[in-house]
Order: C-alpha cells, then sequence, then structure tokens
C-alpha cells in the first residue's frame, strides 16, 4: 500500500508551494488555474518520482506506430507477446533481485551463468523424480546457493561484488557446461548439449503444457500464467522493500553504509542476504525457464541476461550508486526493454543484427534524459536560492 | 634579523571578522610557535601567508621583498612550505618520486633521469639524518616517516620558511624526539619554522618565541624562556566570560554505567562511574582517545581490555547488544555517521527502531506517525511533515532527529559525540537546553566536545583525556576553562616539572 501514498503526498507539497507563492499575490488564483497548476505539478513529480512509467508509454507508443506502418493492427496479441516474452518473465524475475543488489551499493553479474546451473539442476531433478513439489524446491534451493556463495565472499570476505560475481558468472556456466557431457543422457533427458524435460514424466502435461506455454484468458486479453509468477514475485518484492524493517534496511545500507551500521543495522547480513534473495529469484526464473521453453543450452542460454536485468533495472529508474528507487521499476524497466526489441523485429528493414545497438542508443539516451534532467532543475533551484541567500 | 614580516592583517568571511589588524613576525632561524583555540584565526593566518586566502587588508614582507597580492606558486617559489595536517604524499609512489613529483628530472621527450633522481634524494635524506631508502614505496612507511617526507619535499624544494600544522598528533614519543631532532638541525641551518600545536611540553621544548591569537586577535608576543604554560593558556582563552549559566543541580540515582579498567583503540585503562540522571562530559584534543572510548562502550570500536558494565551487567560484542541494554550513540560528523540522504524524516527517526525489532517484520504507519508526533514535540523538531526529506532541514534540526532516533527505543543511556559541530550557535544553545531536560527527565548522558564553555553549561562532572589516558576528572564548580585547557595540553604536567 506504499504507492499510492507516495502520490498522495505529492499534491500536499504542492498546495504548500502555493501558499507560499500566493503571500505575494494580492488576489488568490481562480481555481481551474489552481487545478491546472497542480495536475501540472503532479505531472512534473511524477515524473521525476516515476518516469520509468513515461519511458514505457513512449516505448509502446513507438511499437503501435511502427507496426501499423508495416500494415498491421496494433492489438492486445501485441501487448500479451510483450508479457509473455523472455526478456520480462525470465530477465524481469532476475531483475527484481538485481534491482535490490543495486539498491545495497552492489553488483550481481553471476545471473545468467547462474541461471543456466539452477535450471540444469531443476530439470534434471525432474526428470529424476517426476515431482513438482521438488523440482520447485530444487531450483530455490540451488539458486539460494548460488546467491549465498556471492553473498558471502562480497559482504563476509569483503571482495568487491563485481569481482566476486565475475568469477562466479565464469564458474556457475563451466560447472555446467561440464555436468551436461559428464551426466547421463537420460538424466539430462538430452544430447550433450541440452538439459531438456523429459515428456515421458506424467507431471510433464501439467508443468510444461499447461503452467509453461497456456494463457489465462480474461475478458478477450490472454495472460499467460508465467507473467503472473513473475507479476506476484514483483508484488511480493515491492511490499518488502516498502513497508517491511528488511525492505527499509536494504536502501538505508545502500544510502549510508555507516549510518546504517551505527544505528545498529547488520550490514554484512543485509549486503548477503540481497545476493541470497537474488538467488530465489533466480531459482524461480529456471522454473519458468524449464516449463516455459522446456530445456536449456548451457553454451548459450543466459548469455547477457545480467546486462538485460542491469537495464531493467536502470530503466525502471533505480540509481546504480544506490539507495534509491522503486522496486515497482523493474516491472515498467523490464517491459520497455522486452518491447524495445518487439520494435527492432517488427521493422523489417533492420536486420537483427543491429538490435544491440538500437537497445544500447535507446538505454543511453533515456538515462541521459533521467540524469540531464534533475541536473538542469537543480541549477535553476541554485539560482534560486543563492537569490534567497543575499 | 626577521625572515617574515605580516602587518596589520584583517580578514572577515561575509560579515564575520576573523582576524582583526594582527600583526606576526617569525626571526631567521627560530621555531615560532603559533597558539589559540579553535577559532581563534591560526589556519586563516596561514591561509593567507601560503596564498590560499586574500586577505583583506594588510602587508606581508618575506626577506625583505613585499607580496602584496600572494598566490599559492608565488610564496612556494619566495620559499614558504606549507605541511599540513593531513598529510599529501602519494602512497603509490617511491619516497624520491614524490620528493621530485611534479618536479621530475627528465631529459628529451619526457624520459626520467631515475639514477640521478635517486642519488640526490639519498644526499638530501642524509644531510637531513633521515633513514629511509628512495626508492621504498610510500605505502610501506609510518606516518612518522611520512611526515618526515613532507619536511624533505619543502626542503627539496628550498623552503626558507616552513609552517608546520600540528606535526605531532599521529606520533608516538620517540618519533616526536627524532621530530625534534631534525627540526633543531633546520633551525641551525638558518631556516624559520612556524610551529602549530595544542601540546604545552611540546612547544616548551621545541620553540624559541610564540604568538598567541584568541578571536582574531593579536594577544601576546614573546620568547618562550620569559613565560609559564599558565599564562599562555590564560591568553588563549581569556578572562572568563559571565555565561548564562542554565545548569541546576539535580538528584542523581543509582550507578548506571561503570567503565573498569577500560581499554581499547587509543586509550586506556579507563576506570569511570557514572549515575542515573548524570550529565558527564569527556573532553580531549583530537586523538586524545575520548571519542573512542565514547565509540567502544557503544560496540562500534573493539573492547581490547577491561569491562563496561549497563546497569550492573558486563556487555560487549556488537552495536545492537548495546542498543538492547539502551545505549544510543549520536556519532560526531552527522553528514557521514547519521544522516540516510534518501529517507524521509520518519524513516530516519526510525531506523533504529526498525534494526532491534526485526521480527516484527511489517511497519505499521500509523503507529509510527503517533510517535512522530510525540518525538517532534518533546524536543521541538522543526518538520513540516513526517515525509520531509531529511536533507531538508537544518543542522540542528538533523541533529534533533537523531536525538530522536534513540529515544525512540527509550535509551536511557545516551553518547553524545561532538553534537554540536556544524551547528550554528543558536541552535547549540537550544540542543544543551534540550540535553538538561533530558537529564532531568532521568537520562544519563556522556558528551564528548572540545568546546569549555559548552561543557560548564550542562555538566556535573568533566573527564580530561590526554593521550588515551585519563588526566583529570573536575567536578561542576570546578570546571573552568583555564583548568580544562591546562590539563588537556597537559601543561600542568610542565609546571610541575619546572618547579
Amino acid at each position: 500500500m506504499g504507492e499510492p501514498k507516495d502520490v498522495g503526498f505529492v499534491p500536499a507539497d504542492i498546495d504548500a508551494e502555493l501558499v507560499t507563492d500566493d503571500v505575494d499575490a494580492p488576489e488568490p488564483k481562480s481555481s481551474w488555474r489552481q487545478t491546472a497548476s497542480s495536475t501540472w505539478q503532479f505531472v512534473k513529480s511524477s515524473w521525476t518520482n516515476h518516469s520509468y512509467i513515461f519511458v514505457f508509454v513512449v516505448v509502446v507508443i513507438v511499437y503501435a506506430i511502427s507496426t501499423t506502418m508495416n500494415g498491421k493492427k496494433f492489438n492486445t496479441g501485441h501487448i500479451s507477446s510483450i508479457l509473455s516474452s523472455q526478456n520480462t518473465v525470465i530477465v524481469g524475475t532476475m531483475a527484481i533481485g538485481m534491482a535490490l543488489v543495486i539498491i545495497t551499493g552492489q553488483i550481481d553479474l553471476s545471473i545468467g551463468s547462474a541461471l543456466v546451473l539452477t535450471t540444469g539442476v531443476t530439470i534434471v531433478v525432474f526428470n529424476v523424480t517426476n515431482s513438482i513439489p521438488l523440482m520447485i524446491l530444487a531450483a530455490l534451493g540451488a539458486g539460494a546457493v548460488c546467491g549465498a556463495i556471492n553473498g558471502f565472499l562480497a559482504a563476509y570476505v569483503r571482495i568487491p561484488p563485481f569481482i566476486v560475481t565475475l568469477g562466479t558468472m565464469l564458474i556457475y556456466r563451466s560447472i555446467t557446461l561440464w555436468a551436461v557431457r559428464a551426466i547421463p543422457r537420460e538424466v539430462t533427458g538430452s544430447g550433450s548439449s541440452q538439459f531438456s524435460m523429459l515428456s515421458s514424466n506424467s507431471s510433464y502435461q501439467a508443468m510444461r503444457m499447461t503452467f509453461g506455454t497456456s494463457k489465462l484468458t480474461i475478458g478477450g486479453f490472454e495472460f499467460p500464467y508465467v507473467t503472473m509468477l513473475f507479476l506476484a514475485c514483483l508484488i511480493l518484492f515491492v511490499f518488502i522493500s516498502k513497508s517491511t524493517k528488511y525492505g527499509k534496511a536494504v536502501y538505508a545500507v545502500g544510502s549510508n553504509e555507516k549510518a546504517a551500521r551505527l544505528s545498529g543495522v547488520n550490514t554484512q547480513w543485509i549486503k548477503a542476504s540481497v545476493f541470497i534473495v537474488t538467488g530465489l529469484l533466480v531459482g524461480v526464473a529456471s522454473i519458468i525457464q524449464a516449463s516455459k521453453v522446456g530445456n536449456i543450452t548451457p553454451a548459450s542460454s543466459g548469455r547477457s541476461y545480467e546486462m538485460y536485468a542491469i537495464a531493467a533495472v536502470v530503466l525502471g529508474g533505480i540509481a546504480m550508486s544506490g539507495g534509491r528507487g522503486n522496486i515497482l521499476g523493474v516491472l515498467f524497466g523490464a517491459l520497455s526493454y522486452a518491447t524495445i526489441n518487439f520494435i527492432i523485429v517488427s521493422i523489417p528493414a533492420l536486420s537483427a543484427d543491429i538490435q544491440d545497438t538500437f537497445q544500447g542508443l535507446v538505454l543511453i539516451l533515456v538515462i541521459m534524459v533521467q540524469t540531464a534532467g534533475p541536473a538542469i532543475r537543480e541549477r535553476f533551484r541554485g539560482r534560486a536560492k543563492a537569490v534567497d541567500a543575499t | 634579523m626577521d625572515i617574515l614580516r605580516m602587518r596589520g592583517i584583517s580578514k572577515a568571511f561575509d560579515a564575520n571578522q576573523v582576524l582583526h589588524n594582527v600583526d606576526f613576525t617569525v626571526a631567521k632561524g627560530e621555531i615560532h610557535a603559533l597558539l589559540g583555540e579553535n577559532g581563534a584565526g591560526k589556519s586563516t593566518l596561514l591561509n593567507i601567508l601560503a596564498g590560499v586566502l586574500p586577505g583583506d587588508t594588510g602587508t606581508i614582507t618575506l626577506d625583505g621583498v613585499a607580496y602584496p597580492h600572494p598566490s599559492i606558486t608565488q610564496m612556494e617559489k619566495a620559499g614558504v612550505a606549507f605541511v599540513h595536517q593531513e598529510l599529501n604524499v602519494i602512497n603509490d609512489l617511491t619516497v624520491s618520486e614524490n620528493i621530485f613529483f611534479n618536479h621530475e628530472l627528465t631529459r628529451g621527450l619526457g624520459i626520467l633521469r631515475a639514477q640521478e633522481m635517486i642519488s640526490q634524494t639519498r644526499e638530501l635524506l642524509e644531510s637531513l639524518g633521515v633513514e629511509l631508502g628512495p626508492t621504498v614505496k610510500v605505502a610501506e612507511l609510518k606516518t612518522s616517516e611520512k611526515q618526515l617526507l613532507e619536511i624533505c619535499k619543502a626542503l627539496h624544494a628550498d623552503a626558507k620558511l616552513l609552517i608546520l600544522d600540528e606535526p605531532t598528533t599521529a606520533l608516538g614519543n620517540d618519533e616526536i624526539a627524532h621530530l625534534f631532532s631534525i627540526l633543531r638541525k633546520l633551525k641551525e641551518d638558518g631556516r624559520a619554522l612556524i610551529f602549530v600545536s595544542h601540546k604545552m611540553p611540546e612547544i616548551f621544548e621545541i620553540a624559541d618565541s610564540y604568538t598567541v591569537l584568541r578571536n582574531g586577535e593579536l594577544i601576546s608576543v614573546g620568547a618562550i624562556a620569559d613565560v609559564t604554560p599558565e599564562r599562555i593558556v590564560r591568553d588563549m582563552v581569556g578572562e572568563q566570560y559571565a555565561d548564562k549559566d542554565v545548569y541546576t543541580v539535580r538528584e542523581l540515582g543509582e550507578p548506571i554505567l561503570q567503565l573498569r579498567g577500560f581499554s581499547g583503540v587509543g586509550f586506556e585503562s579507563v576506570n569511570l562511574t557514572v549515575r542515573r540522571g548524570e550529565v558527564v562530559a569527556l573532553t580531549g584534543l583530537a586523538g586524545s582517545g575520548a571519542s573512542e572510548v565514547m565509540q567502544t562502550m557503544f560496540g562500534a570500536l573493539p573492547i581490547i581490555a577491561g569491562q563496561v558494565f549497563v546497569h550492573g551487567d558486563s556487555v560487549h560484542g556488537d552495536i545492537p547488544r548495546f542498543m538492547r541494554r539502551h545505549v544510543g550513540m549520536l556519532p560526531t560528523n552527522r553528514k557521514e555517521n547519521s544522516v540516510v540522504p534518501d529517507f524521509s524524516v520518519l524513516d530516519n527517526i526510525m531506523l533504529a527502531e526498525h534494526s532491534l525489532t526485526g521480527s516484527h517484520p511489517v511497519i505499521h504507519r500509523k503507529p509510527e506517525l503517533v510517535r512522530f508526533g510525540e518525538l517532534k514535540q518533546t524536543l521541538s523538531i522543526r518538520a513540516q511533515s513526517p515525509d520531509d526529506a531529511i536533507t531538508s532541514l537544518s543542522g540542528g534540526n538533523q541533529q534533533k532527529v537523531f536525538l530522536a532516533r534513540w529515544l525512540n527505543i527509550d535509551a536511557d543511556i545516551l553518547l553524545l559525540d561532538n553534537p554540536t559541530q556544524g551547528v550554528d550557535v543558536g541552535a547549540k544553545g537550544d540542543i544543551y537546553a534540550q540535553i538538561l531536560d533530558l537529564a532531568k527527565a532521568g537520562k544519563t548522558i556522556i558528551i564528548n566536545t572540545l568546546e569549555i564553555p559548552e561543557i560548564r553549561k550542562v555538566s556535573d562532572r568533566c573527564v580530561v583525556f590526554y593521550a588515551g589516558h585519563v588526566v583529570a576528572i573536575l567536578d561542576h564548580d570546578a570546571i573552568n576553562e583555564h583548568d580544562v585547557m591546562l590539563y588537556s595540553t597537559n601543561a600542568a604536567q610542565v609546571g610541575e616539572e619546572e618547579e
């Protein structure tokens, strides 16, 4: 319930500003001007605090235009495919963890490799046991272990997180590459290069066909089940970040670690725990990967996912310097990033090779607007203050 | 013959006059002590001399040459070298690279003449009796050696006038003796030194003459041989101002906090018993250990030996253990150690309580708002809304927010480390009034501060530290600026030795 509260306070602030403004004005401003001005202030402050929504809206509009220009009709099917794309559900789920890690002022480069390892474990456990609960447990367990190793080394051994997770990024993927060749075919479910869900298992139907690839139709709109899992994680972590003491501690550590420690926060544990949480979310993502795709290729799957997740976090308005940002932004960041992909694919003249160039450009552009905006405002505010002081 | 003559120097920052018409003269071949309390104007005067700040009025003559508008490079060329308290050596370079930094000897194309620089460095070091290898990485040197390196750097630039700003604060006794032997050698070479220190024994050991500043005015000048430490201290602090006394005698409760043989980083075997409702001030110069004692009895620094008893139980371990015993600490340097800049006022207050009550993980806003209302009233915090950014409040108000952080966990022992730092005069009075109110309400308060007049206003007792040891514990009536200064500069000891 934190979200409406934030927005609710904005108009209150504006009223206060207006009152001070009115001290000089002999007549109170006419009510329509007041309404117009507070609406404008509301839009302005939303831009400051929730600019990721605007980014997403702009990206979707561009997508709609590009689709229409290609002679197709933009409809809910397009939205549905954005919602169920790999970049939304799998990268998005992991990006929630990445957001927490970044909020504490750290970074996790290992999530793409951890996804491969965890999905490997998940599929193997499924193939061997044919049990959905055990599969879920294995996914979460393997993810948590991957995260705990990162967290222990970063927070307690005090190796810079960039280095720790660069190392584990290499380790997790290479272990999986080795394992896929070493483990017998009937367990990996496929040849020597892939882990694959055994379709002969009786639970295959429920996991893969029903949960993994089906959609729930609500009023003509198709809503994939895997997307619901992603959204459930998102809502959970929006709540945790806004309304729990743990969430506040995560922000406090990123904002001023010394002050947090001197207020009794166990800063080492907080810094380690966000990696474990990220590991658990990698576990969730690997359940989605297993049931949505049905297999994983250690050599190629999940490559650069850590970079996509960072991009989603940044597009979601979370500061790389830590301490600031809204987990809800991750939803819009991931959706925006996925949509940019669709835009590029929808323009036939563009080759897929050029896709990353556009993604990179959009990323830089959006961040430029976000960082330049406050800097320009600050300059004006600074001037106003200087005048006040004299 | 005088090497330096500064005449009629005045300087104001906005409306604040920090130097009034000050004269300052240093003779060739002497060590001149520049003395005064914090804020007396010493650093402003030296910064004007070094060309860092422009003076408003006055003239500077160095070696017979007048410098109407001195700049840093001009004064460096003229032979003024400033060795700052915080050292400016580059850790990743060698000794010789540091000495030649930015003045490297090169052949064409910027290629270094490394051997030549090394041999020149060796000569310089030998001539001073400094035992340092020219090719040693500076990172491997001790603080005292870095200090010597700074001095060598200044001499390499052929400084005639060396300014040493509190050069001994980080040094041990042997290291100080070594430094002094080098300073004496420099003096014999005919160089002049300006020596800034608060430690009376050192001044009486090394300096030839002195100048005392107080509130930006020149108070006294003379030869060290003609003066006593007591006299200098009196010149530094001035006559007692008739302070409005807000202090009241209160009934004190049972002993609530005890230190026994308490040792930690920077202090040794401290014994102290504090009673409920008492206000105790710890004081001492920077590096005396007073701040460290406070941090150690909050779990922020490790206990090396001895024990701290809170409510009769020995407590050790990390910060939350002390917090659970209702101990709270307002650390020094508010911006660095207290402010969570991305948090609202409310979240800043609640941070400590949240970290103690993690077993109830969900935050309920309504009771927090009620609590905020109470704390806001008790401490008269001027914040419009609990959701205001902490950074929008003034320094004094922020400090109240951090007091509220501890009152919110019902801390009944409050450790305040330099609580009025960076707070303007009006708000200071406010904070001290609040401290007395809290004491009346049964809170036990320990303050670490260097501002002696403030100690007198609020504290029942004053514990004076020098070099990690308690040198005196004064009762309220015995607290006066003169005596506290005497003890904290260890001038009392010099006096005894001379008799």
